[in-house]
């Protein structure tokens, strides 16, 4: 790996921190967390766990947008290198409440006495006040699912609700519309004044200084990769696709919809495009991470990645998903997403190429979609098993396609070959049955952390079974 | 009464460990640790690490002055390894460097050579073999043996209890700050002043008074930083060697990987009841996971070994406890100090003789419960019994026998999803059961402008205790909290403190700050008297103000601090105390190891989704009792986050062990419950009328005893697996989600 190069123009950075506009050298790989603890002696945000597991690390991230307004994240800052915040607002606890008066969710949390030990609680603030600032309505159940990547070890989190329920109730009639937000939410009394001024200071920051991408390796949201190695990319050259802002699109076409390479997982979750054609994909992208690391991580990352348990390419598998690809020289090819997977995190893709684009066709007609995953922990947990299916009946009942994925069960994530066999037959429970039985006796899953070899064998062939039962019972897998 | 630490926390101002501005040249240590589970160290060699980047020294067991011992209660760890290693992650070399992170890479690069031994990893192999910890200890009571014979029914079998990672937030962790004449400050995130700060003492070779140590608040401890005092020493010696100020800060897995946990437990149960359900005969022996070192499982074991009859009436027991020396990281305390492990045995007893009754749990522990009067096998007779207060309480709201009928009408017409539910009774001893624990004491200044410092032993690590002790100041002054500060926990304040462990902190200090106080309260009042002319009889102080009879004086609180200092009144007050009527014989294993007992009952419903093998918890209804509450806010604070610790334990809770010893199971995937597996319905009922004259204010200790509660989820899961098949064994405890599917479907 190429040396970094510590000094120069253009490796300066230019971000804010609270109101603070920040300028620095330090390597793009730093992690936000040591930038802000170790360099700006800001201690509220906490270091807990170092690899996106708890939330305790939790800032606000505000990127402009093209029409000059900036959209506030929460992202787990540990997990979060400084060379990708360049031209960011970066929002701290310390940045909410400059003097002794509490913000809206500060006092919340006070009047339930949702902060035991305290270590948690700036991670819990500054998610809570993310969810003020994103949720269409200000919906309880928007900010229970705000707060699924902010682990609590002292409150039982039965506190924590009440704070959260008590906050959607205050802001039941605050102004919803976007581009009044942030003036609605400083005199609501839920972020500070200068946040007015942020769009304007964000201007005049020196343009985003990234270099051509070159050798560098691309960052894809690094929610993963830095869990791996976060000490060899510290000192590594990186470029961010989060900067290719021409790649950050949804759109809907005739056949389909195209994913711009650097759309992130909760983005495409939350995406009307992806709601109005895969409607269960809002709750099903649920069991996928965190918010604050949804936030950050993409589409392409999860597919790169090459998870033998990846949530998403077991969804996209299911979904005949296929890459676009760019290569260095500016040349394009596609592939099936069914054929990129070549063994374990090996994958069809060659040193300087990036996908820029993921095609997920529109349903066939009689076409129904179902994602199945069981985890230790319902949330913020990684599959034992995972499997998605598109199964698509004639008029008269009779399977005429299916395609049928399934993750932890092969050294990388499988798209279940063999099943043509069954087009023609019934689509009913006797045939889920036998389905799951051939799928079941074609996998070789292994012994890991998640679970023993039986489980995983037997477990696939109960979800492919509950793929052909119809939805899951109430209140139970979910 | 708004708590003031909260206030801090939401703005990320209140300081922990790591957030002390520390001086310049401040250096960081990191540990090196054993890779191997038992063997002897053939060689060391530390120098690719010494030469590495921004490292200052490495210091190995040859550079200790004093005493190479942090075994907290047996003399069996060493700080540093000599010439033998019994488990991985050991601590072997000190490596200590300008940042953390050249500590870190540097500690990677020691390597040593280590022949190994053979390990054991099974307690009961373990106890096999002779290797325990401290006497197996034994109980009897009555006569097992003729009153089987007697019994109509009876349940035996073998179950198993796991390892709970603590999971506090803030990791293991000090700052230690040298000083002239060989002095050192130690800044750390631990429970026990009085301990560490003699260990770092005799570690270092220096007489205690040459060590502050001081803590201000954790950062979550639950009994993980009670004993181990590893961390804590080591940058000690370093800052002491080096006369430079040094931290010390453990990266999450090193912290799963190297620190003791709760101790799984391996139970032989035999259990006997006459024809009306009541409980003759019980058998229960108790293997003890233990670790390489006895730390503090002895005392864990004890406690398990008082509570195996849970909150029954047992006329006929037998008991064995065994604590069992393996090769794994010596484990120590956790909420419930080996209570919850006693408890889960009999629990699981009664569900397993109940189920061959065919009748519901509920209907046996309602009739065998506790009420005055009757005698727990160790000799204790009760008084102030609350447990069946609670039981109907619930029962009250519920109506369990309605609830029970709805639930196994529900099984009976579902086939692909159940219901389950358990009724878990709690009846936990109050004191350390070792009696010479059961001291503290409280420094309590009043400055002249009125402001009040109390000092105790009590560390504040989220539990409250720092509140409730201002309120015990406050009622006994007659003046408001926002008069008084609970200062930092500082041994040159408070010397010689008891840890602030089994539930026991706000009782101990802050009756031995109720004692300072009302001696200062009767020390101004009479001053009072004086300087207003009036008969002492009539003074009173309260609402910051001095009264005579009811009518308010001029002379408010701070002007009376003023005079009185004015006047030659001492403003300071140390004061003492010391549990009355406690003791215990080992010989016999009869006594009065308790001062009280605190109570509950609580009802936990599941569902089951039995293709999955996935289950959600739908409600916990629980009747606590914590006495007359000091901060009721703080108390059902503590019931919560007990119970759902508890729910983790039984269910999520795992950790896998490669066959060599090591962790497997790191922070990616030790999972603790989160805001979505906390259930929809929680509701927590603080039993009304209750008085205790044992603890201060007749309030009642509450940290660990609701933590019982979370074992309903096992027993909820139980009932539900059964009305599946019956034809094996419910699985262990936790219940994971792969133990449920594999009972469901293999």
């Amino acid at each position: 790996m190429p040396s970094r190069n510590k000094k120069g123009a253009d490796k300066v950075l230019n971000f804010i921190i609270n109101q603070q506009p920040v300028q620095t050298d330090e390597p793009r790989g730093m992690v936000l967390l040591d930038f802000i603890r170790d360099v700006k002696c800001l201690s509220g945000t906490k270091e807990a766990c170092r690899e996106g597991e708890c939330g305790a690390c939790t800032v606000l991230i505000g990127t402009p947008r093209p029409d000059g307004s900036v959209s506030y994240k929460a992202c787990a800052s540990c997990l979060l290198p400084i060379g990708d915040v360049d031209g960011c607002h970066v929002v701290t606890v310390e940045g909410l409440s400059a003097d002794d008066t509490l913000t809206l969710v500060q006092q919340s949390i006070v009047d339930h006495s949702a902060s035991q030990c305290g270590f948690c609680t700036p991670g819990i603030v500054l998610s809570l006040t993310a969810f003020c600032l994103t949720s269409p309505d200000y919906s309880y159940e928007d900010a229970l699912n705000a707060l699924d990547g902010n682990i609590c070890r002292c409150t039982g989190y039965v506190s924590i609700r009440n704070a959260a329920r008590a906050l959607c109730d205050r802001l039941a009639k605050t102004e919803r519309a976007p581009e009044k937000r942030v003036a609605a939410l400083i005199s609501a009394g839920v972020i500070p004044a200068y946040f007015n001024a942020i769009p304007q200071s964000l201007k005049r920051l020196p343009g985003p200084s990234s270099p051509p991408c070159g050798d560098a390796v691309l960052v894809a949201g690094g929610t993963d990769l830095f869990v791996q190695k976060p000490e060899a990319l510290r000192e590594s050259e990186l470029c961010f696709l989060s900067q290719r802002r021409d790649l950050d699109y949804i759109r809907e076409e005739k056949d389909g919809l195209h994913v711009g390479g650097a759309v992130t997982i909760e983005d495409f979750r939350l995406s009307a495009e992806v709601s109005r054609h895969f409607p269960s994909l809002k709750n099903d992208l649920l069991l996928h991470s965190s918010t604050v690391l949804r936030n950050k991580a993409t589409i392409t990352g999860n597919i790169v990645n090459a998870s033998p348990i990846g949530d998403m390419s077991i969804i996209l598998l299911a979904l005949e998903a296929r890459l676009a690809i760019t290569a260095k020289d500016g040349s394009r090819r596609e592939t099936p997403l069914s054929t990129f997977y070549k063994g374990y995190k090996q994958y069809d893709l060659a040193c300087g190429e990036i996908i820029h684009e993921i095609f997920i066709p529109f349903l066939p007609r009689g076409a129904r979609f179902n994602f199945e995953k069981v985890s230790n922990r319902v949330y913020l947990d990684i599959a034992a098993v995972n499997t998605a299916l598109r199964l698509t009946v004639s008029p008269d009942g009779k399977i005429t396609d299916l395609r049928l994925s399934a993750g932890g069960v092969a050294p990388f994530p499988l798209l279940i070959g063999g099943l043509d066999r069954f087009c023609g037959t019934a689509a009913n429970a006797a045939t889920g049955a036998e389905i799951a039985k051939t799928v079941t006796a074609s996998v070789k899953p292994i012994d890991d952390i998640r679970g023993t070899a039986a489980y995983k064998k037997l477990l696939l062939n109960q979800l492919v079974i509950a793929h052909f039962a119809g939805p899951s019972a109430p209140g139970t897998s979910r | 009464m708004k708590l003031t630490d909260p206030l801090m926390h939401v703005r990320g101002a209140s300081q922990f460990i790591d957030d002390i501005v520390t001086p310049s040249g401040c250096l960081h240590a990191a540990l090196f640790t054993s890779p191997i589970a038992r063997g002897s160290i053939r060689s060391l060699n530390t120098q690719a690490a010494s030469s590495a980047s921004g490292v200052v020294a490495v210091f190995t067991h040859r550079d200790i002055p004093g005493l190479n011992q942090v075994g907290h209660v047996i003399k069996d760890q060493p700080l540093l390894a000599v010439d033998s290693v019994e488990y991985i992650g050991q601590p072997i070399a000190l490596v200590v460097a300008t940042t953390r992170r050249a500590a870190l890479k540097a500690a990677k690069l020691v390597t040593a050579e280590i022949e190994p031994l053979e390990a054991v990893f099974s307690p009961r192999e373990a106890a096999r073999r002779g290797m325990i910890h401290g006497q197996k200890r034994a109980l009897t009571d009555g006569d097992t043996a003729a009153a089987f014979a007697r019994c109509k029914h009876i349940a035996q079998g073998k179950l198993a209890t796991g390892p709970q990672e603590h999971f506090y937030f803030e990791t293991q962790r000090a700052l230690a700050l040298p000083s002239e004449h060989d002095t050192i400050k130690v800044c750390a995130s631990t429970q026990s002043p009085g301990t560490f700060h003699h260990h770092i003492a005799e570690v270092l070779g220096i007489p205690q008074n040459k060590v502050e140590f001081e803590i201000r608040r954790l950062g979550g401890a639950f009994g993980g930083k009670e004993s181990t005092a590893v961390w804590v020493i080591a940058p000690a010696l370093a800052a002491f060697l080096l006369k430079r100020p040094v931290k010390l800060v453990l990266e999450r897995n090193e912290d799963i990987v190297t620190t003791g946990k709760r101790h799984a437990y391996e139970y032989d149960y035999k259990i006997g009841l006459d024809a009306d359900g009541k409980i003759l005969a019980y058998e229960i022996d108790l293997y003890q996971h233990a670790g390489a070192c006895a730390d503090i499982s002895l005392a864990v074991l004890g406690r398990s070994f008082l509570h195996v009859s849970g909150s029954y009436r047992i006329p006929n027991i037998r008991a064995t406890a065994v604590s069992c020396r393996t090769n794994i990281p010596p484990n120590n305390a956790f909420r419930g100090f080996g209570v919850p492990q006693g408890n889960f045995a009999i629990e699981a007893a009664i569900s397993h003789v109940a189920e061959k009754m065919g009748v519901s749990p509920s209907v046996i522990k309602r009739k065998n419960l506790l009420q005055n009067g009757d005698t727990l096998p160790y000799g204790m007779k009760l008084e102030k019994t609350n447990a069946i207060r609670c039981w109907e309480e619930l029962d009250r709201q519920i109506v369990i026998e309605k609830r029970q009928a709805a639930v196994d009408e529900y099984n009976r017409k579902h086939a692909d999803t159940k219901r389950g539910m358990a009724v878990i009774p709690v009846c936990f001893g109050i004191s350390f059961a070792q009696t010479a624990l059961n001291q503290a004491s409280a420094l309590v200044n009043i400055y002249v402008d009125g402001s009040v410092s109390v000092n105790t032993g009590a560390v504040e690590m989220g539990q409250g205790v720092n509140a409730k002790i201002q309120t015990v100041a406050a009622r006994t002054l007659g003046i408001s909290t926002d008069k008084i500060r609970v200062d930092t926990t500082n041994t040159s304040r408070i010397p010689n403190a008891s840890p602030t462990s089994a539930s026991t902190g706000a009782d101990l200090n802050g009756m031995a700050t109720k004692n300072a106080c009302e001696t200062l309260y009767a020390r101004l009042c009479e001053f009072a008297a004086k300087h207003l002319g009036l008969p002492t009889a009539d003074i009173s102080i309260k609402e910051n103000a001095v009264y005579n009879k009811d009518k308010r004086t001029d002379l408010d609180w701070d002007k009376l601090s003023a005079a009185a200092q004015w006047a030659r009144i001492d403003l300071s007050e140390h004061a003492f105390y010391a549990t009355p009527d406690l003791h215990l014989d080992l010989k016999t294993e009869r006594g009065r190891p308790f001062a009280y007992y605190s109570y509950g009952t609580s009802l936990t419903e599941v569902s089951l989704d039995c293709r999955r093998g996935t289950y959600k918890v739908e409600s916990i209804d629980i009747v606590h009792d914590v006495g007359q509450t000091l901060n009721e806010v703080i108390d059902r604070g503590q019931v919560e986050g007990a119970v759902i610790q508890g729910m983790g334990w039984s269910t999520t809770e795992q950790i896998r062990y490669a066959p060599d010893g090591k962790v497997l199971t790191l922070v990616n995937s030790y999972k603790i419950p989160d805001i979505k597996f906390c259930p929809a319905h929680f509701k927590t009922t603080l039993l009304e009328n209750s008085d205790n004259p044992f603890a201060v204010c007749n309030s009642k200790a509450v940290g660990e005893p609701p933590f019982i509660h979370g074992l309903g989820v096992y027993f909820a899961l139980w009932q539900a697996l059964r009305s599946v098949r019956k034809d094996k064994d419910v699985p262990s405890l936790p219940l994971t989600p792969e133990k449920v599917f594999m009972y469901l479907h293999e």
